[in-house]
């Protein structure tokens, strides 16, 4: 017909180095794919072998440490819940516990179960999330569908208990910002049993399916000391064998009071991941369980230093709401603090520098999407071009969450 | 009043059933596909347009949207293929069914090429993949390329174990006509007589129509619905959105008639040889072959996607061993019955 | 973890396809059919900010503390200035209504706020008076709620969605005399 092969797009190129060299086909792989996310991969093929992946993140950067710095502390909650509004409570938490740090605050044992309940719950919808899109990477629409909707009625459990379905804004310094009605707790005792049977189904469907199974199996493999040397975490290490969870081994909230366990699978492929997520489900779903029998139903939601700080009409409402003005008026002292949470997809890191004004000095946040980003790039190497959808969901890679 | 001889025709009457029945078998799969996959998924599926029926009508809102779409033919596409190939893939897609018949009388064939009929209407089928990888070339996009490639290596897997399975029923009935192998089913259907062969045939039209879980070269998560991916309106309605279930359609008549037993009817003794009772004996086909398209769209309500070289090693290891052992079934039926 | 043995792998199929015709037969829908329903969240859901007037004491912190600068201060006649929210920019977090010290502002849970234009959706302070008109898009709107027994969940239907109405009533404050 005439035309090049430039010219009709089959854009090889050719490299003189090793016997033989390689002639590789550069791939452009999102940002507008329908499974890349906000990110462009640069896919290198020798046929139907990646060879070489290059991430192009930032499409989605928000310049989140900078807009931290601009503006009273308090306000930067709704926006750092922005950075995975999937797993909005566990990056709450991390920057309330820094705050907290920061101003020695304490928290009431009220709010440490509350936290550790709505911990969980973030924890399940995040799995879910992930879960869901795994799904549809490798295919399953049904599995998508069963993450969705098991996530919608989770997230409405969030809107009677918070006040909002996907952006609770509920984490304060200092303890959470509204007490969940009685209906919560039956709902979620019951949710809890749905849960359990569908992600049952969930794992027959996707994961025992023998279609699905080989989709995952030996696929994307990392080393124990690949995942360690490339700081990958959450499921990413666990699923590698390193037995890691900022849980247990940073405690926090009252994890140290509950029997539970840090699933670990040591294969290190995209299946290993994936049964470390529907694994860690059930376990949150058991924490859960033992939560409401120890919790307390009564008492107030924030610890004494921040109650210190709220007017006295308004600390008669402490069982119930809390209000912000006390917040309004406080200070950040010239110290430093440190939050660390173990959320679903692994470490979020929060330091935070007073400054004496209202505004922090300067906000450092680290996001597991952005840690597991090179330990995800090493896994894909020398994978088919089939399996990059699947290593991808395994991960869990959430470009917001990396991008900041 | 006398009927005119032309308008008792079997030839016309072949052609308007099929034609007109297969438009509606058609659209009636694209709503049970969706409101199969909603029911599994905890979900309602198409309502709102014409809650009373379930929402069916929400097809033909979807038609009369990808036929209102603009035409959009990108700038780096070979125009002369980009515009003919869709409606060759509906052509090539829907004349098998024309080239098999629907009952004793009804068909589009007479005699000496009918008896031919299933043989020419798999020959057509299998061309298929010319026009998708041709689309593949023809959109002229990485992704295309590369969905395009699959298609070409997938025919690899299911050519051989498909045309096994109908070879070894051929066996069974010891003819290739079409007309005789539905009366030898009268008692018992084919899938009965040699059930190896119906699962390779299963697999084999899943792989051949890219259902679930064998949707490989349209794979949507690393090909982005490769060749067809930047086919838009009324070239997306031809080809993804629409032909592939005409290809299905063929497909499945072809084994409604060779292993669900055609129009053999259910209690023992022929169909009236009158216009109605060949009317009715090509519905009962067609119900037949509705059936085999609901199974193969209900696949992908349960089904992930696998992978390309997965196929391949799984098509040539066990299907093809399975199409053989079909074969040697069929072999002992033949110097048995 | 070895591979998936033949059996196993064809048992785990069929399992599949079986539990595809259950549902498929009996399904176990948890679809909220917006508009004709909507979901009950028993009235606490944050959601459209009413403002009263009388209360103010045009403190601005509900301005200051606006994570997004939703709110802005209008001057009104009396020579006050009184707070208008910008729902382009609003995230309904109720930050403000927390702050407010005179409890000025009140929340309600309306969330389905729909606009034609932008500048439809600068509410000025008498605007926020009383919350807004939203028109049903069906005759009949139905709260649901799921409910769980026994590892089920099913659908609930709990009335007609009646008016909307501000969350349980803040302690009383001396109005402030403008």
């Amino acid at each position: 017909m005439g035309l090049k092969m430039e010219q009709y797009g089959m854009v090889l190129s050719e490299v003189e180095s090793g016997p033989g060299g390689k002639r590789t086909l550069e791939l452009l792989f999102g940002p507008q794919h329908p499974t890349s996310g906000h990110i462009r991969f640069f896919v290198e093929l020798d046929g139907d072998i990646i060879v070489d992946i290059r991430p192009d993140p930032g499409f989605v950067h928000r310049t989140m440490e900078k807009l931290g710095e601009t503006r009273h502390f308090m306000m930067n909650i709704p926006l750092f819940e922005r950075l995975s509004l999937p797993d909005a409570i566990n990056v709450t938490w991390a920057y309330s516990m820094a705050v907290e740090r920061m101003l020695g605050y304490d928290v009431s044992e009220r709010a440490e179960y509350l936290r550790t309940l709505f911990g969980e719950m973030s924890r399940i919808s995040v799995h879910l999330y992930d879960l869901a899109l795994h799904a549809i990477m490798i295919g399953s629409s049904t599995g998508f569908m069963y993450g969705f909707g098991l996530r919608d009625l989770l997230v409405n459990l969030w809107a009677i208990a918070t006040g909002a379905r996907t952006t609770p804004t509920w984490v304060l310094p200092g303890g959470v910002r509204r007490a969940p009605p009685k209906a919560f707790y039956e709902r979620l005792a019951g949710f809890l049993d749905f849960l359990d049977r569908k992600m049952d189904e969930f794992y027959r469907l996707v994961v025992k399916n023998p279609v699905g199974y080989y989709r995952l199996k030996d696929v994307g493999y990392l080393s124990k000391s690949d995942a360690a040397a490339y700081l990958a975490t959450g499921p990413g290490a666990r699923g590698s064998g390193v037995d890691w969870d900022a849980r247990r081994d940073m405690p926090y909230g009252v994890y140290k009071q509950l029997e539970w366990e840090v699933r670990v699978h040591d294969e290190g492929d995209s299946l290993a991941r994936t049964l470390v997520r529907i694994e860690e489900v059930r376990e949150a779903a058991r924490i859960i369980r033992q939560l409401f029998k120890a919790m307390p139903m009564d008492g107030p939601l924030v610890g004494h230093n921040a109650a210190h700080k709220i007017p006295p009409k308004e600390r008669e409402m402490l069982n119930e709401l809390v209000r912000m003005s006390g917040y309004y008026v406080t200070t950040t002292n010239l110290a430093e603090g440190t939050g660390v949470t173990e959320g679903g997809r692994g470490r979020y890191f929060f330091q935070v520098f007073g400054a004496g004004t209202e505004r922090l000095f300067r906000v450092r946040i680290s996001t597991p999407s952005w840690q597991n980003l090179r330990a995800f790039m090493k896994a894909t190497i020398g994978a088919r071009l089939m399996d990059l959808p699947a290593i991808y969901g395994s991960f869990g890679f959430f470009p917001p969450e990396a991008d900041r | 009043m006398e009927i005119p001889s032309w308008l008792l025709s079997p030839r016309l009457w072949d052609f308007l059933f099929d034609g007109v029945v297969s438009t509606l078998i058609l659209l009636t799969i694209v709503w049970a596909e969706r409101k199969i996959a909603a029911r599994v998924q905890m979900r309602v599926g198409p309502l709102h347009v014409s809650p009373r029926l379930g929402g069916y009508f929400q097809l033909i809102a979807d038609a009369v949207r990808f036929v209102m779409q603009e035409v959009i033919i990108t700038v780096d596409s070979y125009r002369v293929l980009f515009v003919a190939l869709p409606p060759l893939f509906v052509a090539l897609a829907l004349m098998p069914s024309f080239m098999v018949p629907l009952s004793p009388y009804l068909a589009l064939l007479s005699r000496p090429s009918l008896h031919y009929g299933i043989i020419m209407a798999l020959a057509v089928l299998f061309y298929l993949f010319i026009i998708v990888v041709g689309m593949g070339w023809a959109v002229n996009n990485r992704f295309a390329y590369i969905g395009a490639a699959r298609e070409a290596l997938i025919i690899t897997a299911y050519e051989i174990p498909l045309l096994d399975a109908f070879a070894s029923m051929f066996l069974t009935y010891r003819t290739i006509d079409p007309i005789e192998i539905v009366a030898k089913q009268t008692y018992i259907v084919g899938a009965l007589y040699n059930p190896l062969a119906f699962i390779v045939y299963i697999i084999g039209v899943a792989m051949a129509t890219s259902r679930f879980p064998f949707e490989i070269a349209d794979y949507e998560g690393d090909v982005a619905t490769g060749p067809y991916s930047d086919f838009s309106s009324i070239f997306l309605a031809l080809t993804y959105a629409g032909g592939i279930y005409i290809a299905l359609f063929s497909y499945s008549l072809l084994g409604a008639l060779v292993f669900l037993g055609g129009w053999a009817p259910i209690a023992p003794g022929p169909w009236p040889a009158d216009l109605w009772g060949n009317l009715a004996a090509a519905a009962w086909v067609m119900i037949k072959t509705f059936i085999l398209m609901l199974f193969f769209v209900f696949l992908r309500s349960v089904m992930p996607v696998a992978r390309l070289d997965h196929t391949l090693s799984f098509s040539w290891r066990w299907v093809l061993t399975i199409a053989v052992a079909a074969t040697a079934v069929s072999a002992a039926e033949y110097f048995l019955l | 973890m070895a591979g998936q043995k033949v059996g196993e792998a064809i048992r785990a199929v069929l399992d599949v396809i079986g539990l595809g015709l259950k549902y498929t037969l009996r399904p176990e829908r948890l679809t909220i059919y917006y508009p004709y329903e909507v979901p009950d969240y028993m009235g606490r859901v944050r959601g459209w900010i009413g403002l009263w007037t009388e209360r103010c004491t045009s403190c601005m912190i509900c301005a200051r503390i606006c994570p997004t600068n939703a709110i802005k201060m209008y001057m009104e006649k009396n020579g006050r200035r009184y707070p208008g929210i910008d729902y382009g920019r609003c995230i309904m977090c109720h930050y403000c209504i927390d702050a407010c010290p005179t409890y000025a502002l009140y929340p309600t849970d309306m969330r389905d706020l729909a606009f034609y234009r932008h500048e439809d959706m600068m509410y000025t302070p008498d605007m926020m008076r009383k919350p807004p008109q939203v028109p049903k898009l069906v005759p009949q709107v139905v709260k649901v709620v799921h409910e769980y027994s026994g590892g089920r969940v099913v659908k609930v239907r709990l009335g007609e969605l009646g008016e909307h109405k501000p969350l349980p009533p803040a302690p009383s404050v001396p109005v402030v005399e403008s």
